[in-house]
């Protein structure tokens, strides 16, 4: 069935660019210029994602109820083009300095924290980057979700000091261990192998599998400013939006980080007490947590997303559909919210800045990332169709 | 229901918004370090006001280290 295109929302697409606009200057003032451009990638970011509806939870949860493996065909050709241009600029073949690796430890921590983010992405009904964009989207539901995203990550890093103290391998970079031109083959190798396998269980289930290339009658400009972009221009932008991160953050593309940050400052502006917690006692963490806001990467990224999420949105006549919040689903989304931060916070990161961010940095972690992840999502995914059965026969 | 979730959102939207600006008049703007005392050296020059965005150094440094445990990057 062809929804019928709704007309732009001019009311919105002018407040959401003088929003940016406004920000980009006055974080240009404030700060210098190179800050503001990661707003801009941020924007970039969230504007891609909305007219893509580019999600992780999304092609999961297609895959594990129907065997659609486009979602996470598309996911796999994300890793794949984001490998490709960060493993030579990591690998130091450019002499590109002040980048890092999203490098994390193999452990414990990430094995569950993972798997507990699965699950919350699905009943959540969005990942780290599907929640953000859908908030900018303007979902209510999604903004309940992101909430409690914000309580479970601030408690994930009250509580990550203990999680670190359970078996694990330390951090593993393939990049280091094998050179970054045949870890890149071996990842292209791996990478390959995973689509084969999807590709075929999806062509046993169906006879056939959804095209990631797809035609359509509709002009290339007309797309671009309205949406309806197919997955593989989003893998495209994104990929180029993440090297443009690293190379101006000096680290990839991360999300939960921000969470954390706020719900720690939230919970210090109502007179919590943070020392206690050894988290937020050193390093980066205590430094943003003195300063403003505005002066975190994450967040300003973050900010930057929901923004350009809303621009496209409203591009698309789109922003704020129309939807009642219902008893069950006010559950799965401040339960999915809770599993979502507090898993992130022990996996060192989302589907982006774990699963992302690690895989396409070399580092190993995003891998058992991958699996756990997955593992929590088909798990999350029936726990989903049970409770709206469950809904249907009350 | 439309117009209604409209109002939630743009509310939504304006409370965080003053947060920010309350947090960020709280918090003056971190002043220029010196390069002998800077914590990554890896960190950008160019960014001399932002927080050291680096907080994941693939060797040397370790700025987001818990000091005892092993470190938490990737936040």
């Amino acid at each position: 069935m062809m929804s019928t295109p709704q007309p732009a929302d001019r009311p919105v697409i002018i407040t959401s660019l003088l929003v940016i606009t406004t920000l980009f200057a006055f974080i240009s003032r404030a700060f210098d210029l190179h800050q503001a451009w990661l707003l801009l990638v941020g924007v970039g970011i969230g504007y891609v994602l909305m007219h893509a509806l580019f999600g992780f939870s999304g092609g999961w949860r297609s895959f594990v109820r129907e065997r659609r493996s486009q979602g996470i065909r598309a996911q796999i050709g994300l890793l794949a083009l984001t490998s490709l241009l960060f493993f030579p600029v990591l690998g130091g073949m450019f002499g590109v300095t002040g980048t890092s690796a999203a490098l994390a430890p193999v452990g414990m921590s990430v094995l569950i924290g993972a798997f507990l983010f699965g699950i919350g992405m699905q009943l959540g009904g969005g990942c780290g980057s599907g929640t953000l964009f859908t908030v900018g989207w303007g979902q209510i539901d999604m903004l309940l979700a992101l909430s409690f995203f914000i309580v479970g990550a601030t408690l994930g890093s009250m509580h990550l000091p203990w999680w670190l103290t359970l078996p694990s391998l330390g951090k593993i970079s393939v990049i280091q261990s094998l050179g970054w031109l045949p870890a890149l083959f071996v990842q292209f190798s791996v990478l390959g192998l995973l689509y084969f396998i999807v590709l075929q269980l999806e062509r046993v289930r169906h006879g056939s599998a959804q095209a990631l290339i797809t035609n359509s009658n509709t002009s290339v400009t007309h797309r671009l400013i309205f949406g309806g972009w197919p997955l593989w221009w989003a893998i495209v932008a994104l990929a180029i939006l993440n090297l443009a991160t690293l190379l101006l953050a000096g680290h990839p593309w991360s999300i939960t980080f921000a969470f954390a940050l706020w719900g720690a400052k939230i919970w210090s502006a109502l007179g919590g007490d943070l020392t206690a917690y050894s988290f937020w006692a050193s390093g980066y963490q205590v430094k943003a947590l003195n300063s403003s806001v505005l002066a975190d990467v994450t967040s300003l990224m973050d900010f930057g997303i929901i923004l350009g999420s809303m621009l496209a949105a409203a591009l698309a006549g789109k922003f704020a559909p129309e939807g009642r919040l219902k008893p069950r689903r006010i559950a799965t989304a401040v339960l999915g919210g809770l599993l979502m931060g507090y898993g992130a916070r022990l996996a060192f990161g989302c589907n982006i800045g774990g699963l992302l961010a690690g895989i396409s940095s070399g580092s190993l972690h995003g891998w058992l990332w991958l699996v756990m992840g997955f593992m929590g999502s088909w798990l999350g995914v029936r726990m989903r169709a049970w409770i709206q059965q469950e809904g249907r026969t009350a | 229901m439309r117009h209604r979730n409209r109002i939630i959102v743009g509310s939504a939207f304006g409370l965080a918004a003053i947060a920010v600006a309350i947090d960020h008049t709280r918090h003056s703007v971190p002043e220029a370090q010196p390069a002998a005392i800077t914590q990554d050296q890896s960190v950008p020059s160019s960014t001399p006001c932002a927080l050291d965005s680096n907080p994941c150094a693939l060797g040397g440094s370790n700025p987001c280290s818990l000091g005892r445990t092993s470190s938490p990057c990737s936040l």
